[in-house]
């Protein structure tokens, strides 16, 4: 029996750390939106600021981004969803030999990887405007266009799924009562099916949507010259991350979990009114349950939990008052540079005694020892290789460094560069010091993202 | 408003079955007409015919004389009431009702008020404003019916409507929709495999076995004199009694059975040959018991077997000579006796109310 | 034919029918399938756009063989047998795919069937919440998340370096643990949800009949829980494949300088390339290998196509 238990306990653990791989990346984002930092980080901690927020929404191309997913993806729900309701539809009424081919066809839209759909499109786009002999203005060639199109190609099939799954659970014997009674067909749609449908529309619509705003790989190629929100994220790998992206995902998270919450409300709802129906098949009492229902929900933990979280949050935010953010960081950044000094004074007669020591020992090992006397030091080397994404945004400061100054945290203050903040779009683009050391070495040079961002400014 | 339907040489096939053949028949206007026949016999598909649901594969429907070939279900002046009713659930009781007005587009004033006057019809006033599921199974049924009214239908197309329903329900609706049905004078066309339902609720029934119209008449002449050994034992219940006919004389024959030498009634049009396979039948409740043996024709010689009670009956299942089960009936009038397994009794069947008929195949038990 | 188009419409009436034939047809043919001819044909093409533009419809516009033979063997200038640098990204990609989707496997499966066979009503209602969520979370704002955690200076090397674990924070993306673990992450929900709904209609009798029997509990799940899980097992595993495979925001946001992922080199065709019929033929073998390779997977695992659903 132990053994057993062992086991249990050995899965329960199991299953915590699983949550813990889950969530844990996503809380950890979220608290560095509040660190003052120029680097997304939990330690050190510099400030508690809600800057980075600010910086968020004045960032033109992240908003701009942001206006273009949206409208992709409220048009994509449009195309999306009576697309997949014809294929639902004609799904139900194709032979047995037609209907297996018809319905690999459209679920061969999710399974294609997503760059090839966003390829094709393109190209197929551009080959139908040459034929046409369309400008570069026209719809052929336009990114909001085609990415309508790419996105919609494989989001169709989705919202097919979900009508799929609904008409399953739909007596077709009610459409031909429906006839007998002298509906027309159209009549019968729209009186008998549509009406048995929305709850699916709706969850069709929430799909699509949802998965349109977060699409990146078929994005990436039918946008052409604009952008969308996860195109313009992508970018900023190029430009190096800072707290508003953290921020942004904060917002987004948060977003997400009152809509979590809301829809869980509701269906608990429409449980009960479903329960009460059964029992008393009397419509006119259910009216009073949703009270009941409400008062049951706080018995489980999550609303509870996120409600406290939620409360704890003001208390924090009203204590905060006082707070002013602008004079922790100038504490904050006399702090370290206190330390700094104090570390700097360290290391260096540190490594005037090793070298001392190793003057002694002998004299052509020095050059090498001198740079792993600074621990950190073959970091240098990250610099010059060529796909180091880490390397690219801490070489600003590396630039500054001497030589025998460790390679440390505290270093971000000091790189002039660093001083004036991270923020892009109006900072000048810097070159990183990649030199292409090998033929794919171009991918990841800085420079070429340029090129697509710069159509915008 | 009624029409009369003709069924004319209507055949209908699915791949290599065949469900209907070669329906012949003349339904009146006005009339309550009932298909009988067990599961599967074809009633269901003829009744889709009519409707529309289904393209014959051979012949034409009449409807009121208009030839319906090519004809929608939506413009056939018919309404159907389907098995398990098909009431719209995301409606409320009023709206279905009004359904038919709806799509033609009468107004909303116009077609509340209509839907109320026929709740009023069919007893349940006041419902309107519910929804399906919290109406009871009988009450459904009732709305079913309303909404059918509602479309005003020259023939009225039913399709087992109270086989979901409990004994005493059914019984008190088989009344209730005949009085809807001379009410409303519409032609009813009813399918059910209760020949109870059948005999009592219609003007004429067919008996239908395997897509075959076996007989057409009222429910008395096919009680009485069916027409075919299938039609003996499937509606009602009765003794059949397997021998070779020994002699034929007019409106008579007699037939030797394994139980002994049987006097029978020869129906109108039935023909027998000396030495034909034939069957007596003998209803449970056409026989009775003799005190002595010889004195008159047409008795048996069985063993009780079984008694039971059921109410205004009391049945004996008996055994006969060659080991026939056979039933006989008595009504419950206070005088009948208890037997013993296993008591000797005489049973005469009544010559009058026997039937011959040519061997053919009979109901399943 | 003509018949069933006969009965077609008159089933639906016209207005229906032709909704839903055109709009099937359009969304198959001129969405999905015209354009993959088209890149198809294309990939075969020379890059005129970019080089001479007035050679297009030509003469010069003829068919080759040159994208594909760049793909395998390099350019011409090549002193290697081979394109390596291309060949074996190519390669690595579909093994770090099919890692992935292993690791995945492993992963999920015991969270699925929990799900599906341990956890009591509310419970389950709540884990199911709590799995989707994150990834209602747009995918590269967790694969920045990644980033923070990851980074040389992210909280993971941190709290190891806190905790006296390690002395020097080690580079995972260079390791391209990093990589490894956000695919993996990326695609969890796409592997629980088909194994979750497979195992979930399998009658929990069986499994107290096969424990009843004496059977240890890894034999119930090898010789009773998998097999009737095979589809789902199935379904994910191609999804997740498919998806690796297909990769490109992860790769570019968290991969280290050994992961280069093969979609990356395609999007480099296009985007600084300027050659997009290389890159079309790049993307087309792509396409090509992922659908032999699942193609075979489910021939070898004997599972039809129909099990897609969420």
């Amino acid at each position: 029996m132990s053994s057993e238990k062992i086991l249990r306990l050995a899965i329960s653990f199991y299953i915590i750390l699983f949550f813990a791989y889950l969530f844990g990346p996503l809380i950890v984002m979220s608290i560095t939106a509040f660190n003052s930092a120029e680097f997304p980080r939990l330690s050190p901690w510099d400030c508690f600021s809600t800057e980075w927020f600010g910086v968020l929404v004045n960032d033109a191309r992240i908003m701009g981004g942001f206006k273009n997913s949206l409208i992709i993806g409220i048009a994509v729900v449009f195309v999306s969803v009576p697309i997949g309701l014809a294929g639902a539809l004609m799904l139900g009424q194709l032979s047995n030999r037609v209907r297996p081919v018809f319905y690999t066809l459209t679920i061969s839209t999710i399974l294609v990887p997503g760059v090839v759909l966003g390829i094709s499109t393109l190209i197929f786009w551009d080959r139908m405007g040459m034929m046409f002999n369309a400008g570069y203005e026209s719809f052929f060639y336009d990114g909001i266009v085609l990415t309508i199109i790419g996105q919609s190609t494989f989001i169709s099939a989705y919202t097919m799924l979900v009508f799929i799954s609904r008409l399953q659970r739909f007596d077709p014997v009610l459409e031909e009562a429906a006839l007998d009674l002298g509906a027309t067909n159209i009549q019968t749609f729209r009186k008998i099916l549509l009406p048995f449908l929305k709850p699916a529309i709706g969850s069709a619509a929430v799909l699509a949507f949802l998965a349109s705003f977060e699409n990146y790989n078929t994005t990436v190629f039918t946008i052409v010259t604009e952008s969308t929100l996860t195109t313009v994220l992508a970018s900023k790998v190029r430009y190096g991350i800072n707290p508003s992206i953290s921020a942004l995902a904060v917002i987004i998270i948060g977003l997400t979990l009152t809509m979590a919450f809301i829809h869980e409300v509701l269906k608990r709802r429409e449980q009960a009114r479903e329960i009460a129906l059964k029992k008393e098949g009397q419509a006119a009492k259910v009216k009073n349950e949703p009270y009941k229902v409400s008062r049951k929900l706080f018995r489980n933990p999550v609303p509870v939990m996120v409600l406290l979280i939620f409360v704890a949050g003001l208390g924090t935010a009203w204590k905060a008052r006082g707070y002013n953010v602008q004079q922790c960081k100038i504490e904050a950044f006399a702090e370290k540079r206190k330390m700094q000094e104090e570390l700097s004074k360290k290391r260096s007669s540190e490594m005037k005694k090793k070298l001392e020591d190793q003057k002694a020992a002998s004299a052509s090992a020095n050059t090498s020892e001198t740079k792993k006397a600074a621990p950190g030091t073959d970091h240098y080397g990250s610099i010059f290789a060529p796909t180091n994404l880490e390397g690219q945004v801490e070489s600003d400061e590396k630039k500054t460094e001497t030589p025998e100054t460790p390679k440390n945290q505290y270093q971000n203050i000091f790189a002039p560069t660093n001083l004036e903040g991270q923020v892009e779009s109006k900072k000048q683009k810097k070159e990183t010091p990649e030199t292409p050391k090998n033929q794919y070495q171009s991918i990841f040079a800085p420079s070429n993202l340029e090129g697509q961002v710069e159509s915008q400014e | 408003m009624s029409a009369d339907v003709i069924l004319e040489n209507i055949t209908v096939k699915f791949d290599d079955f065949t469900a209907v053949k070669d329906a012949d028949i003349t339904i009146k206007g006005g009339e309550f007409f009932s298909f009988l026949g067990p599961s599967g016999c074809g009633k269901t598909t003829l009744l889709r015919a009519i409707s529309g649901f289904q393209d014959p594969s051979e012949g034409r429907v009449f409807i009121g004389g208009k030839d319906m070939s090519g004809i929608g279900p939506n413009k056939r002046p018919t309404a159907l009431i389907f098995q398990n009713l098909a009431l719209f659930p995301l409606m409320t009781v009023w709206e279905n009702i009004a359904f038919s007005l709806e799509v033609k587009g009468v107004g909303k004033t116009e077609r509340r008020k209509k839907a109320d006057e026929l709740l009023e019809l069919v007893a349940l006033p006041g419902q309107g404003d519910k929804m399906v599921n919290e109406l009871s199974g009988g009450q459904r049924q009732r709305v079913a019916v309303a909404r059918a009214l509602a479309a005003e239908p020259e023939v009225m197309l039913l399709d087992e409507p109270l086989s979901a329903l409990d004994l005493k329900l059914r019984q008190h609706m088989r009344t209730e929709l005949r009085e809807i049905q001379q009410r409303a004078g519409i032609t009813f066309i009813y399918i059910t495999h209760d020949q109870g339902e059948a005999l009592t609720m219609s003007d004429r029934v067919a008996v239908m076995r395997e897509g075959i119209i076996e007989q057409v008449g009222e429910g008395t002449k096919v009680y009485d004199n069916p027409s075919t050994a299938f039609v003996a034992s499937f509606v009602g219940e009765n003794n059949a009694f397997h021998g070779t006919v020994r002699n034929v004389m007019s409106a008579k024959a007699i037939v030797s059975t394994g139980t002994g030498e049987l006097e029978a009634c020869l129906p109108e049009g039935i023909e027998l040959n000396i030495g034909d396979k034939a069957i007596v039948f003998a209803r449970p409740e056409a026989m009775s018991f003799v005190k002595q043996k010889n004195l008159e024709k047409n008795v048996i010689k069985t063993e009780v077997v079984h008694q039971e009670f059921e109410g205004h009956f009391w049945h004996l299942i008996l055994k006969g000579t060659d080991d026939m089960k056979i039933k006989m009936s008595q009504i419950n009038d206070g005088l009948t006796q208890v037997y013993e397994e296993g008591a000797e009794l005489n049973v005469k069947i009544d010559p009058k109310l026997a039937v011959a008929l040519p061997f053919g195949p009979l109901a399943a038990e | 034919m003509i018949l069933w188009f006969q009965k077609f419409f008159g089933r639906n009436g016209l207005v229906l029918s032709l909704y839903m034939l055109l709009v099937s047809f359009i969304w198959i043919v001129v969405m999905f399938v015209l354009p993959q001819i088209f890149m198809f044909d294309f990939s075969f093409r020379f890059n005129w756009t970019q080089i001479d533009p007035s050679k297009i419809g030509g003469p010069e516009d003829v068919y080759t063989l040159q994208h594909y033979k760049f793909l395998l063997l390099g350019s011409p200038n090549n002193p290697d047998p081979f394109n390596i640098v291309d060949v074996t990204v190519f390669a690595r990609t579909i093994l770090a795919a099919a890692f992935v989707t292993l690791f995945d496997l492993i992963v999920c499966y015991p969270v699925a069937y929990y799900l599906a066979h341990v956890a009591k009503g509310g419970v389950t209602r709540l884990m199911m919440l709590s799995l989707v969520v994150p990834f209602w979370i747009n995918e590269l704002l967790r694969a920045f998340a990644f980033r923070i955690l990851f980074g040389e200076e992210g909280t993971i090397n941190n709290i190891l370096l806190l905790l006296g674990i390690l002395s020097q924070p080690i580079d995972y993306v260079r390791e391209n643990i990093a990589l490894y673990t956000g695919l993996g992450y990326a695609y969890i929900l796409l592997m629980i949800f088909p194994i979750y709904n497979a195992v979930e209609s399998l009658d929990r009798n069986q499994i107290e009949a096969a424990r009843d029997l004496g059977s240890p509990w890894w034999r119930i799940h090898w010789r009773v829980v998998i097999p009737f899980a095979k589809p789902g097992i199935t379904s994910g595993c191609t999804m997740v494949f498919m998806l690796s495979a297909g990769a490109l925001a992860l790769p570019q946001i968290i991969g280290g300088p050994s992961s280069l992922w093969f979609t990356q080199i395609i999007y480099q065709w296009f985007n600084t390339g300027s050659n997009w019929p290389r890159g079309s033929a790049y993307a087309v073998s792509l396409l090509v290998i992922c659908v032999i390779l699942v193609l075979l997977f489910m021939k070898i695992f004997k599972v039809k196509f129909g099990e897609i659903g969420r």
